[in-house]
């Protein structure tokens, strides 16, 4: 079963690249703006159908949750907006690692800090190396595309 | 300007970390699907906006693009979807590091063969270094 699931996560993940792909795609043609509208508009539609018929929760609780945890809808359009624009400048693979570094590294402050009531985790010297192996590798990609635009130049 | 979309892609990371957070806690009092129902219902407001005011695109493409490109909200909602049922089974930990493979390899494999629309380029030995560099990464953090 488990493995099963952890399959399955794998499949979050292409899921989660091929998005960015397609946004890349799309954008070049209808603009960055109206691409991100585009998604969330659908995205909602969708949501809309799965809330109606599996939904266990109560959307109207929103109106008394407070609005430091609703401010994160900003977050997640940001999130959008800025990879819709990064995708088409330096590509699908590039966007990715650089995402997933930021993600990693605010991950570690959060733990570090146990902002947002999250468990205290101490930033120690294991965390650390794997910061500087992130830098390592978004500078690998960068000297990487800069050679694969040199060959495609030539 | 090619310095700054790598700054800008960083930045989207770190926004996605807060935002997971801070819906890590609204989830509890709202429920998991109502919470990525409320950040697309907030996102459509907002990029709507947006786009009545600074959209300088042609939202009408939407009608003249292939089909396949309109698929990004799905895939999308796929992911969430997946993260939610995911993580009771196999935990946070594991769920993040599964997904950032599964990310890392298919981005490689997409812009390998230009896939989905993207420029092809090939997968060259450095790239190949990045990936594994994250993968030491992931491992050293959990």
């Amino acid at each position: 079963m488990d493995i099963l699931m952890i399959l399955f996560t794998l499949l979050a993940g292409i899921t989660l690249s091929a998005q960015s792909s397609v946004h890349g795609t799309f954008s070049r043609k209808a603009g960055t703006i109206e691409t991100t509208f585009l998604t969330m508009l659908t995205g909602l539609v969708f949501l809309t159908i799965i809330i109606i018929f599996f939904g266990q929760g109560n959307v109207l609780r929103i109106l008394s949750a407070p609005v430091w945890q609703l401010s994160a809808a900003f977050l997640g359009t940001a999130f959008l907006l800025l990879s819709v624009i990064a995708v088409p400048r330096i590509g699908v693979i590039a966007t990715n690692v650089a995402v997933i570094s930021g993600q990693l590294s605010i991950s570690m402050i959060i733990d570090h800090f146990g902002w947002f009531d999250s468990l205290v985790i101490p930033l120690d010297w294991k965390r650390l190396v794997a910061l500087l192996f992130m830098i390592i590798a978004i500078y690998f990609i960068y000297r990487g595309n800069k050679r694969s635009n040199m060959e495609t130049n030539s | 300007m090619r310095y700054l979309a790598y700054i800008l892609a960083v930045l989207a990371g770190t926004a996605l970390s807060f935002e997971s957070a801070i819906y890590g806690q609204l989830g509890e009092t709202i429920g998991e699907l109502e919470t990525s129902f409320y950040n697309f219902f907030m996102g459509t407001l907002i990029m709507g906006l947006l786009w009545l005011f600074f959209g300088k695109g042609k939202l009408s493409y939407t009608m003249e693009a292939p089909k396949w490109s309109l698929l990004g909200g799905i895939l999308g909602v796929v992911y969430l979807t997946a993260i939610v049922i995911s993580v009771p089974f196999v935990g946070v930990g594991i769920t993040m590091v599964t997904v950032i493979i599964g990310q890392l390899i298919m981005s490689m494999v997409i812009e390998h063969f230009g896939w989905l629309g993207i420029q092809q380029t090939k997968i060259n030995k450095e790239k190949v270094f990045a990936v594994i560099s994250m993968i030491i990464a992931l491992i050293l953090i959990n």
